[in-house]
């Protein structure tokens, strides 16, 4: 008997490669009639919405943003006392640029040492990165009314690209101590804001003020947060019971209800002289919110490390403290910074919420210029909101950007 | 080697006893999963465990180095008993090492700095010294090139030496091995039961659960063949090869032989 050999010709499907891009559109967009009633509806529409978008843009008079440009972005700010966000935004783009240039040297060293392919990060792909921010910040520089500004922030970026380039040649010794100089740099930031009898926090505004709520708020509540979360998973009831009252107590409450209570009960109980300022009361409230979501978000990650990791760390003899610090929180916080830079994105967002406490943050800024007696009654809300939307897409979206980069280049000793 | 005991009971261990367990109980919930254990391991001695599997191999390995708390008896290991004293406990797992049936290698860590986590943290080891040593144990297990890499660019059985390095470069007393072999794919497994035998014919004291027989024949002094958590038969691997005496053991070999 002989065995014939089963033919399987038919079964190879053939799949015809797209040629060029008409023949990709002629098999996507225009295969049955359906697909074509579609793709010509939605055509329409996207023509119909560009064209409207256009004549708006071209219609509208942004003299309200350009007017009131300073508001927005300081808040009410005293006029003579603008030399200091100026001296902080130049110290500010130093520490990025130094802390950049040392982490990037830091990396080449390490792939160098392992071995390892290291391209030079070139121009344009740090443009390609932080495209948003530099074109909101080509949009805001458009409606500066003088040549000052624009040359301020070219100096501002001068620094930062010099920064970058002296952390990138500091020899390794030195490089060690970027942290320090980072926290120099911080407080010499505060200085230059409050310092020198100036003022405080309580006078600051606009984008500003949500900037430094978010990132204040994000240092704070960060290690809080992460406390919270081994607390919960503390052997010590007392501990345990004290992170989980506090956590579900505080999600179960709206964040405006906190600051309400940071705002009146705080400054009610507190007598006047040890009472904290008004922009810290709202910077504690959110700090204490942050703290119980960004747990929350711990503790997923401390779940989704496998217990053989702390088996095989016990295994070694190393004890529960380093074993935790080594092996499952490097795990847990990677596994986290979808959630966690979600949870960033939204206290960004959250910021504006101070606003119902009357503080001039940027959202409560392009409101009230709509009551200034020159803009009165003229509809301009859209013009303002398309404003500070574009200002918190921005943020958005580039800290969303960076998340996802970030999870990339960690991804390298995935299992 | 001069053989001075008699292989065929558990607690007879050949020349001075490392490892000694007296009645020990242990219990998951209402299930028994060891019962009564007795045994002694020798000095340089390597013991295989086999049985089927929820028979209480892998709890008896890993009561020895404390994962798991035994309930009732004593354990000692090179003279410390393990009790709840925490000191005890870390000192019993500097001596002893262990390798997982599932590797657990640290993922966010180079393979350099999986070996040396363990010397720098717990032996205070500097970090030259510590490279120097796990490059020395890597060489042992036949990859130091594969030293800056990370675990998960390596294969399975790279993988499972270089967990074999990692506990080496406590330099323990005695080697634990829980099912080294099992999550291999065939063609991974020689290269790692290679490095197993060239250990042993180096005099190290080895418990080893696994299935590979090869091994228990080339190296092993003595065989243990555990059932429903007790030591139900021991003898020389030769012994399970010819002669074995209980039910329960010949229905087990015939089912792997």
């Amino acid at each position: 008997m002989t065995i014939e050999t089963p033919v399987f010709e038919e079964s190879v499907v053939e799949v015809e490669p797209a040629r060029g891009p008409m023949d990709w559109v002629r098999k996507n967009l225009f295969n049955n009639w359906y697909n074509t009633v579609l793709t010509l509806a939605m055509a329409a529409l996207f023509v119909w919405a560009a064209l409207a978008l256009a004549r708006w843009l071209l219609g509208a008079d942004f003299e309200i943003i350009r007017v009131n440009l300073r508001l927005f972005m300081i808040g009410r700010f005293p006029a003579d006392q603008l030399w200091r966000p100026w001296v902080a935004t130049f110290l500010i783009a130093i520490l990025i640029g130094v802390v950049g240039g040392s982490l990037a040297a830091t990396a080449r060293d390490r792939a160098v040492e392992a071995g390892l392919p290291f391209t030079e990060t070139t121009f344009r792909q740090v443009l390609s990165r932080f495209w948003p921010i530099i074109a909101l910040v080509v949009v805001i520089l458009a409606f500066t009314t003088t040549i000052t500004p624009t040359l301020l922030t070219l100096l501002a970026a001068a620094l930062g690209v010099g920064a970058y380039f002296l952390g990138r040649v500091l020899p390794r010794a030195v490089r060690r101590w970027t942290w320090g100089l980072a926290l120099l740099l911080i407080v010499a930031t505060y200085l230059a804001l409050a310092g020198f009898g100036g003022l405080g926090w309580d006078d600051w505004g606009g984008l500003q003020l949500n900037l430094f709520l978010t990132v204040a708020g994000i240092m704070i509540a960060f290690p809080l947060g992460l406390l919270l979360a081994l607390g919960r998973r503390s052997s010590l009831p007392v501990v345990r019971t004290i992170s989980v009252t506090y956590i579900e107590f505080v999600r179960g409450v709206p964040l405006i209800t906190l600051l309400l209570a940071g705002a009146f009960a705080l400054g009610f109980l507190l007598p006047s002289d040890v009472r904290p300022g008004f922009v810290t009361r709202m910077l504690i409230a959110i700090t204490l919110f942050e703290a119980a979501y960004i747990a929350e978000v711990v503790r997923g990650g401390l779940q989704a490390v496998p217990r053989g990791q702390v088996e095989a760390a016990q295994a070694v003899g190393l004890p529960t403290r380093t074993t935790m610090r080594l092996v499952v929180l490097p795990q847990a916080l990677r596994a986290t910074i979808p959630a966690m830079v979600g949870q960033f994105i939204s206290l960004f967002k959250d910021t504006t919420l101070v606003s119902i406490l009357g503080v001039t943050e940027l959202l409560d800024a392009t409101f009230i210029v709509n009551s200034q007696s020159d803009f009165l009654g003229q509809g301009l809300f859209v013009v303002t909101l398309a404003f500070a939307g574009l200002v918190f897409w921005v943020g958005s979206y580039t800290m969303s950007r960076e998340s996802r980069r970030l999870e990339k280049r960690l991804g390298v000793g995935e299992r | 080697m001069t053989v001075q005991a008699d292989y065929s009971d558990a607690t007879q261990a050949s020349g001075e006893a490392i490892i000694e367990l007296q009645d020990v109980d242990k219990f998951f919930g209402h299930f028994q999963a060891l019962k009564d254990i007795n045994m002694k391991v020798g000095l340089q001695e390597v013991v295989v465990v086999i049985g089927p599997s929820g028979g209480g191999k892998s709890t008896l390995i890993r009561c020895i180095n404390r994962l798991e708390k035994h309930d009732n008896g004593r354990i000692v290991v090179d003279g410390i008993d393990l009790s709840d004293d925490v000191r005890n406990i870390q000192e019993v797992r500097r001596e002893t090492g262990m390798v997982f049936q599932s590797f657990n290698l640290f993922p966010h860590l180079t393979v350099l700095d999986n070996v040396t986590l363990a010397p720098r943290q717990v032996r205070n080891m500097a970090k030259k010294e510590a490279e120097a040593l796990a490059m020395q144990m890597l060489t042992r297990v036949k990859i130091p090139e594969q030293a800056r890499k990370y675990p998960g660019q390596l294969s399975g059985g790279q993988q499972q030496r270089v967990a074999i390095a990692r506990a080496l470069a406590m330099q323990p007393k005695v080697m634990l091995f829980d099912e080294p072999t099992s999550a291999l794919d065939p063609e991974m497994i020689k290269e790692v039961l290679d490095v197993m035998v060239e250990l042993a014919r180096g005099g190290m004291t080895m418990i080893v659960v696994t299935h590979e027989m090869s091994f228990a024949r080339a190296v092993a002094n003595r065989v243990v063949f555990m059932a429903e958590g007790e030591i139900v038969e021991v003898g020389t691997p030769e012994h399970f090869f010819t002669d074995p005496q209980e039910t329960r053991t010949k229905l087990f070999l015939s089912q792997i032989l």
